[in-house]
C-alpha cells in the first residue's frame, strides 16, 4: 500500500461535485503535483486531506491508518497556504515554534529545531523580525519551515508560488524542489501553473472538473498527454485532423473536414523548411519573440499553426514570409476523445 | 486622493468652526474668576476645578459613570466577540435576525428605549439598581463593539487560523494564541468606543438611574437644571479633556478613520 493513498475521494457541494471518486496513491518520499485549472477541484483535495473539508465520501488513509474524519491537528500534516497565513503578531522564530510548542516539546529542543530548520530555509538571519518586515519570498520560506519543523510525514503545498513574481517563482521553485529532497518529505503541491508542476514534480496529477484524467511523469504527460484538453493545458499544442494509414500509423490528413483522430502536435517539434519544401505550406502571419525562442503563427491549408523555434541566432522569418513545415510522423501524438465536459 | 477645492475647503472649515466653537469657550469659561459665565472673563482661575473636586456628589457621580463605563463596555466586548466570530464566518439559521438585533439599538431612540426600560425596570421591581442601569448600557453600546470586531474578523486570513489547526492547537489555544491576538485592535477599538459612549450617555440614564447610581453626565443635567454657573463649565471641561484622550488612544490602536469612515 501507497504512503498517502485516496480511495473514490468525493465531496459534493450541494448539488455540485467539486470532486469526483479520485483515487490516488502517492509513495513515501514523492513529489507530488495536482494540476489542473481553477475550479477543478484540486484544492478541495488537498482541503480534505489537511482536514479543513469534509469529506463527502470515500476514504484517505495515511501510512494505513484511516484519516478520513480525523480532525486536522491530529493529522500531524504540515501545509503551506498560498497566502503563507504566517501569524502576523509573532516573530518568525515563533510562529516556526508554534507546532513544537503545540506538541510540548521542550524549549531546548524548540530552540535547536528552530535552528536548523532556520538554517534549512535560508532564513537564520531574520529570525526576530515579524512577518510584515519580510519578502513575500521570505515569508514563502518561513511557512515552509514552520510546516517542516514538526516533521509531518506528508507536506501539503497550496498554490505556493502564485504569489510570488516570474523570477522569485522560478528561484523558489527549485528551492521547495532542494529542501524537499534533502529532507525527504513525501510532497503533495497543488498548483494550476503547469510549468512549475513538470519542473519540479515526480509525478504530476491532471484533473479537470472534479476529475482526474491523466497521471504520469512530467515527461510523459508532456510527450503523451491522453486528451485534447491536456495537451492544450501543459504546454502548447497544435491539433490536426488526421487518419491512420494503410501501416496503422497515424497521419495528418491534408483535405479538409474531420479526420477519425484527432493529433496534436507540439509547436517545437515543427521545423521550418523552404518554401516548397517539407509537408506542409504555410505563410507567416505573426511572429512573437520571447528572448531564448522565436513563436511564428503560421497560416497553413490545414489552419493556423503555430511554431517555436529556438533562437539560435540566425535570422528570423518576416511577416508574409512563405515556407514551409516538417515533422518526424512519429511525433504526432493521438489523442483519446474521452474528455471530461463540466 | 483628490483634493478639495476651495468652496469645500472653505465649507469644512465652517463645519469644524460650528461643532469646535462651543467645546472652545465652554473650556475657556471653565477658567474664569467671575461668578458667572462670562466671556471675555476678566481672568485666570481654577477656582471653579477646585469647586468641583468640592462638590461630593459630583465625584461620586464621576466615579459611578467610570465604574459603570468599565464594566458595561467590558460586558459588551465579552457579548460581542463571539457574535461576531459566529456572524462573520458561520452560515446559520437566524444569523441575519441575531446580526439586525445587535445593531438594532443604534437605530433606536435612547428616548424611547429609556421610556421603555423604566417601565420594563418597574415591572421587575428593579428601578435604581446599578446592574440593571449597566445592563440597560450594555444593550446600547454592544453595537459599537460588535461592528468594529466584526470588520477586524472579516479581515483576518482565515488560513492563518487553519495553519494552527493543523500545527496541533485546539480550539482554546486557536482563539487565545490566534484569532483574538489577530482581531485585538478591533476588540480594543470597540471596548473604548463603548466606553466613551457609555461614559456620555445621559438621555437613556436619566430614565433608569436613581440618585444612588447617578452618573455624571445625568449629575451635570440635573443640576444645570437648576443653576448655571461656571462650575458646569469646569466638569464639562474635564468630561472633554477625558473623553479627548480617550479618542487619542483610540486613533492609536485603532484609528478613528476606521471606527468612524469605515475604511481599513
Amino acid at each position: 500500500m501507497a504512503f498517502l493513498q485516496l480511495n473514490a475521494l468525493s465531496k459534493r457541494y450541494g448539488a455540485v461535485d467539486a470532486v469526483v471518486a479520485t483515487d490516488l496513491a502517492v509513495e513515501k518520499g514523492e513529489f507530488v503535483s495536482l494540476l489542473g485549472p481553477s475550479g477543478c477541484g484540486k484544492t478541495t483535495t488537498l482541503q480534505m486531506i489537511a482536514g479543513f473539508v469534509d469529506v463527502s465520501a470515500g476514504q484517505i488513509l495515511l501510512d494505513g491508518r484511516d484519516i478520513t474524519h480525523a480532525k486536522p491537528a491530529s493529522r500531524g500534516l504540515g501545509v503551506v497556504f498560498q497566502s503563507y497565513a504566517l501569524f502576523p503578531h509573532m516573530t518568525v522564530r515563533d510562529n516556526i515554534a508554534f507546532g513544537l510548542k503545540m506538541r510540548k516539546v521542550p524549549a531546548a529542543e524548540i530552540a535547536a529545531k528552530v535552528k536548523t530548520v532556520l538554517e534549512l530555509v535560508r532564513l537564520a538571519p531574520h529570525a526576530d523580525r515579524y512577518p510584515r518586515e519580510l519578502s513575500g519570498g521570505q515569508r514563502q520560506r518561513v511557512a515552509l519551515a514552520r510546516a517542516l519543523v514538526i516533521e509531518p510525514p506528508v507536506l501539503l503545498l497550496d498554490e505556493p508560488l502564485s504569489n510570488l513574481d516570474a523570477n522569485l517563482r522560478e528561484e523558489m521553485q527549485f528551492e521547495i524542489r532542494r529542501i524537499q529532497h534533502a529532507v525527504g518529505i513525501t510532497t503533495l503541491m497543488v498548483t494550476h501553473d503547469q510549468a512549475e508542476a513538470l519542473s519540479i514534480s515526480d509525478r504530476v496529477v491532471v484533473m479537470q472538473a472534479g476529475r482526474v484524467t491523466q497521471i504520469d511523469v512530467p515527461y510523459k504527460l508532456y510527450e503523451h498527454p491522453r486528451t485534447r484538453f491536456i495537451s492544450d493545458f501543459v504546454g502548447k499544442a497544435n491539433l490536426l485532423a488526421g487518419d491512420y494509414d494503410a501501416r496503422g500509423i497515424p497521419q495528418v490528413r491534408h483535405a479538409a473536414g474531420d479526420g477519425e483522430l484527432v493529433l496534436s502536435l507540439r509547436p517545437e517539434k515543427i521545423q521550418l523548411v523552404g518554401a516548397s519544401e517539407g509537408r506542409l505550406q504555410g505563410q507567416v502571419l505573426d511572429r512573437y519573440f520571447f528572448g531564448s525562442q522565436w513563436l511564428y503563427r503560421i497560416h497553413t491549408a490545414l489552419g493556423e499553426i503555430t511554431v517555436v523555434r529556438s533562437n539560435d541566432g540566425s535570422a528570423p522569418l518576416g511577416c508574409g514570409a512563405a515556407v514551409g513545415l516538417d515533422w518526424q510522423a512519429e511525433l504526432l501524438r493521438v489523442l483519446t476523445a474521452d474528455e471530461v465536459h463540466p | 486622493m483628490s483634493r478639495n477645492g476651495p468652496l469645500a475647503l472653505g465649507f469644512h472649515g465652517l463645519v469644524v468652526m460650528f461643532m469646535m466653537a462651543p467645546l472652545v469657550v465652554v473650556c475657556l469659561v471653565a477658567f474664569t474668576p467671575e461668578n458667572t459665565l462670562s466671556l471675555p472673563t476678566s481672568g485666570f482661575s481654577l477656582r471653579w476645578f477646585r469647586a468641583v473636586f468640592e462638590r461630593a456628589d459630583f465625584i461620586q457621580a464621576f466615579y459611578n459613570s467610570l465604574i459603570l463605563a468599565f464594566t458595561a463596555a467590558t460586558l459588551a466586548t465579552l457579548i460581542a466577540v463571539p457574535a461576531a466570530l459566529a456572524i462573520s464566518r458561520y452560515q446559520f439559521p437566524g444569523r441575519n435576525f441575531f446580526s439586525a438585533l445587535f445593531l438594532s439599538p443604534i437605530i433606536i431612540p435612547h428616548l424611547v428605549l429609556g421610556v421603555a426600560m423604566l417601565r420594563l425596570f418597574a415591572l421587575m421591581g428593579v428601578n435604581g439598581s446599578f446592574t440593571w442601569l449597566m445592563l440597560a448600557h450594555v444593550v446600547i453600546i454592544t453595537p459599537y463593539v460588535l461592528r468594529l470586531v466584526l470588520a477586524a474578523a472579516i479581515g483576518i486570513d482565515r488560513s492563518a487560523e487553519q495553519a494552527a489547526e493543523s500545527l496541533g492547537a485546539g480550539r482554546f489555544t486557536l482563539f487565545r494564541l490566534v484569532t483574538l491576538p489577530m482581531i485585538l485592535p478591533g476588540v480594543a477599538g470597540g471596548w473604548l468606543l463603548a466606553f466613551i459612549n457609555s461614559f456620555d450617555e445621559v438621555t437613556l440614564s436619566i430614565f433608569v438611574s436613581s440618585p444612588a447610581t447617578q452618573t455624571l453626565p445625568v449629575r451635570m443635567y440635573v443640576y444645570a437644571t437648576e443653576s448655571i454657573d461656571p462650575m458646569m463649565a469646569a466638569v464639562s471641561a474635564l468630561v472633554i479633556a477625558l473623553t479627548a484622550a480617550a479618542m487619542i488612544v483610540l486613533d492609536r490602536v485603532y484609528g478613528l478613520d476606521r471606527v468612524l469612515v469605515g475604511k481599513h
